[in-house]
């Protein structure tokens, strides 16, 4: 079995070291200047004085939008540890057997990968946001405790290196141990990630001997007192810093969702310590809260899920908050049903704390207080929709603009009604019965989690990215990643919505075979939904140096639809203060690419048809040539795997007459390549699809491989046909690209001299 | 960042393709070549085995385990399976992967009291680590859909490069 310690860490250094390497290339390559964003090349000096005032000034800063800075931060990088986590518990499923990691290890996977991305990865990131643009959108100075605040976030880091120390540990461990004998450093290898699962269920959490179980306890527990300091703050700030002109009937909606949100955790967390405290003393002390002779094991269910659910709403608020503010600036309407989205998140609110025991319909509760659960969370599926109802309102018959957020909203609106929906069969006690601890539960809680909330994240990054750092992302690419993670996500998740149907356990590393395929296709799902975060990393980090400068007051237009907010307004100013900008009324044009030159076929150019031909005709077959090398590459791989067979290319020496040599094949494939193709190639450019060029040569490349992929077929199957195929169709993309580009270049060179020696 | 070409085969379609070809490719690569490096990494095929404590061996079966489970003595185990079971016995969980041959597995997989100066140890087997298996052209094919798909996430700025070297040209169809 591999050694989960040596790959994560590695995984997780090599990570780290990349982001750090893109953001130290693109600093040096580009830097802002304080004359509005030119760019140059110039070197950056590393002063260690100035490293240190840096390192000092974000260690102490008690300003909101630097520790709002720092919780994103924060947040995105346990989001990606924890996302470490997940690919490689998505990697163990790809075999029904346990043969990547072990049962134990693959155990320990899943509890890491729960409470990382639920502590530390979505509450962070959402309180960060919060932190930027809250005070901002209420028109407060900064946030109402800024010390208290900073001192919020600073319990955060020790907290997850307590929670997941294990790793850590483990990691040393192996690396001592190259030079210490195992007796001396015994603690270094008895320490290992907690697999328990998330829930930490008792009696199991009591009874498994891992130390590392308890620091997990006092970090969890240190995690609850940051949210909860967290949460006092917000809230005061809410109710006493509004700026003029914010009342209670028009605070925005992301503010009443994070205020909401913050009583929710005010009335949580606590309870979380205590229980996390009893279960210390248990496992420490030989209390008796969790025994069977005492409170007994359900106790623990109870009180973990007293937490355990309104937690799901404290995760899932704030990015309705944000759904109900972006989504309208891009639908060019207001939102719809305001009043009504604000009763619904307070009901949310207030329901969330009378839905637990639905976790536990399976356990020996009495059912009369089971139903009364039932009732309760098929009841606080009324508010989710309320939300949902309204947002498709708001949507309905706007002047929809398909950027990046918008496309992360639209796609949020439909995971969260699959995700809702098959909520409300949960919520019903025969249909649990049926599907608890089947991957039909994990199925419905990722489209939440995996769906509105962090679309609704990266949403925000995009949206407030111009504000945050006065540039643009890449928004193509940003549509790009946002269709992505979508797209990733339905196809993850809505796979093991139908293998949970099917009736397949979670939490197994070892599975029946016959479910195979369809693990395959949710592990793929979830690689796309890691690239797609990888993405967005890049787009983030890389923007920050080469995105282009917002020349504008309004960089999305909101003025236009009456949707100019505070937080905007701030930056309106700023950039007044700053540029001495004028505030704008943009009217954005987009320019779209449209080919200057008329069509002039290939045969067109300077001098006689005569000369033109055989102009092109050199050109063609330097291409050729430059493009048959190109393949031969491809084409030589295949041989090495072995999906092609060197003995067909013996056949066509014998098509012409000499001895059956592959070397000589392969003499007369290079000519070939070079002479007959492209000739052929200028013959039926014209009449191919393709608006430019190396397009007509991608297509002509593919119609040719059909005729290679007959003759130089030796009878492979399986895996070895699917290669030599996909070898095949590459290597003839690479010829025609090369034969193209290589023609088009030759043909811009020789443009360029006939126009400085006055021709053309 | 934008300059304005656009084509929706190459500026979304292709990279589209390519993060589905990285990620098909990471799924066949990554077990691929651990298939072929597992033997040089380590002892795989052999089972983990579970011990419990003379203790916890009395709780589970109150004295009396009945005539069903395997009875093993500490001198019938081969070495590999004595030193596993030793080390288990230390280790704080109770698990250590016998290192060798294992004559005893059947009984281990069924649940053994094993009998070790005197006392009584109830043996299982929890994990049987199995070598994992893979077609010999998995990895390779793997590898080479992670290069197409890095070539199809690169395709946009390679696009935009093409377009104005086809504009220079004084091209288009």
């Amino acid at each position: 079995m591999l050694n989960r310690a040596i790959v994560e860490g590695t995984a997780l250094a090599v990570l780290a070291l990349a982001v750090l390497l893109l953001w130290l290339r693109e600093r040096q390559k580009a830097r802002p200047e304080s004359d509005g964003g030119y760019t140059t090349r110039e070197e950056i000096e590393f002063e260690i004085g100035r490293l240190q005032s840096e390192v000092y000034r974000w260690l102490t800063t008690t300003d909101h939008r630097d520790i709002g800075l720092l919780y994103i931060a924060f947040g995105t990088a346990a989001g990606l540890w924890g996302g470490v986590d997940a690919m490689m518990l998505r990697t163990e499923l790809l075999t029904p057997p346990a043969d990547i990691w072990t049962p134990e290890t693959y155990n320990a996977l899943f509890t890491t990968h729960g409470l990382t991305m639920l502590i530390f990865f979505v509450l962070p990131v959402f309180f960060g946001i919060g932190n930027y643009v809250l005070p901002l959108l209420i028109g407060a100075d900064d946030m109402a405790f800024p010390r208290v605040n900073a001192v919020g976030f600073w319990l955060l880091p020790p907290a997850l290196l307590l929670v997941r120390m294990g790793l850590l540990i483990q990691v040393l461990g192996q690396v001592l141990n190259l030079v210490l004998p195992a007796d001396a450093i015994r603690f270094f290898l008895t320490m290992r990630e907690v697999s328990v699962g998330w829930t930490l269920y008792a009696p199991l959490s009591v009874q498994q001997p891992n130390p590392q179980i308890d620091l997990l306890l006092l970090g969890l527990h240190l995690s609850g007192i940051a949210t909860t300091v967290g949460a006092i703050n917000f809230i005061t700030t809410i109710v006493y810093e509004r700026g003029e002109g914010v009342s209670w009937a028009n605070l925005d909606i992301f503010s009443w969702n994070m205020l909401v949100t913050s009583g929710i955790a005010l009335f949580a967390f606590p309870l979380l310590g205590s229980a996390l405290v009893m279960l210390l003393l248990d496992r420490n002390l030989g209390t008796a809260f969790f025994a069977t002779e005492g409170g007994g094991a359900i106790l623990w269910q109870h009180l973990f899920w007293f937490w355990g659910h309104p937690e799901v709403y404290i995760l899932f608020l704030p990015a309705t908050g944000l759904m109900s503010l972006i989504l309208p600036k891009f639908v060019g309407r207001k939102l719809f049903g305001y009043q009504f989205i604000v009763y619904s998140t307070l009901g949310l609110g207030v329901l969330s704390f009378g839905v637990w025991a639905h976790h536990m319909f399976t356990t020996s509760a009495d059912p009369r207080v089971k139903l009364s659960f039932m009732a309760v969370s098929i009841a606080i599926a009324v508010p989710s929709a309320i939300k949902v109802f309204n947002w498709i309102t708001t949507m309905w018959e706007g002047d929809i603009r398909l950027t990046a957020p918008f496309i992360l909203c639209a796609g949020g609106i439909g995971t969260f009604i699959v995700g809702g929906v098959t909520g409300v069969f949960l919520a019903v006690i025969p249909v649990d019965i049926l599907y608890h601890g089947t991957y039909y539960v994990v199925g419905h809680f990722h489209l939440i989690v995996v769906g509105i909330i962090p679309f609704l994240m990266i949403a925000a990054s995009y949206y407030w990215y111009p504000l945050i750092t006065g540039r643009w992302y890449d928004t193509r690419l940003a549509r790009f990643q946002s269709l992505l993670i979508v797209f990733g996500s339905f196809v993850t998740f809505m796979t093991l919505l139908v293998i949970g149907g099917l009736g397949l356990p979670r939490r197994q590393a070892i599975y029946p075979p016959e479910y195979q395929f369809a693990q395959q296709i949710a592990t793929v799902g979830g690689y796309v939904i890691g690239l797609s975060a990888l993405l967005w990393l890049y787009n983030m980090l890389v923007s920050y140096w080469r995105g282009t400068p917002v020349t504008t007051t309004d960089p999305w237009g909101l003025k236009a639809t009456n949707q100019f907010t505070r937080e905007w307004q701030w930056f309106e100013q700023r950039l007044m203060d700053k540029y001495d900008m004028e505030p704008t009324e943009p009217e954005t044009t987009r320019r779209s690419y449209a080919p200057e030159a008329e069509p002039t076929g290939l045969a067109g150019g300077v001098g006689t048809v005569a000369q033109t031909v055989s102009r092109n005709a050199w050109m063609a077959a330097a291409g050729g040539f430059v493009g048959t090398v190109l393949m031969s590459g491809g084409l030589i791989t295949a041989i090495l795997i072995g999906v092609l067979d060197p003995v067909s290319f013996g056949e066509i020496a014998e098509l012409v007459g000499l001895p059956a040599s592959p070397a000589i094949g392969a003499v007369l494939f290079l000519i070939g390549g070079t002479v007959t193709w492209p000739l052929l190639f200028l013959a039926f450019s014209d009449y191919l699809p393709g608006r430019l060029l190396f397009e007509t040569g991608l297509v002509f490349a593919t119609l040719i491989s059909s005729g290679f992929a007959i003759a130089f077929y030796t009878g492979q199957s399986g895996l070895a046909f699917v290669g030599y195929l996909t070898f095949v169709v590459v290597s003839h993309w690479a010829y025609g690209i090369g034969l193209t580009v290589t023609f088009q270049y030759l043909k811009s060179d020789e443009v360029l001299q006939t126009r400085t020696d006055g021709g053309g | 960042m934008s300059d304005g070409a656009d084509s929706f085969v190459f500026q979304y379609l292709a990279p589209f393709v390519g993060v589905l070809l990285i990620a098909v490719g990471i799924a066949g690569a990554v077990p691929g070549g651990y298939a072929i490096i597992e033997p040089e990494l380590e002892n795989c095929g052999n089972p983990t085995i579970g011990v419990e404590g003379p203790e916890e061996t009395a709780e589970r079966f109150g004295g009396d385990e009945g005539p069903r489970l395997p009875q093993v003595t500490f001198e019938d185990l081969s070495s590999a399976e004595q030193t596993a079971f030793l080390t288990a016995v230390d280790d704080p969980v109770g698990e250590e992967q016998v290192v060798g041959s294992v004559p005893n597995a059947d009984a281990f997989r069924r649940g053994s009291i094993v009998t070790y100066e005197g006392e009584r140890y109830y043996v299982t087997l929890v994990a049987e680590n199995t070598c994992f298996a893979a077609a010999p052209l998995q990895f390779p094919l793997g590898v080479f859909a992670i290069a197409l798909g890095f070539l199809g996430i690169l395709a946009p700025p390679l696009y935009r490069r093409l377009v104005r070297l086809e504009q220079r040209a004084g091209r288009s169809k």
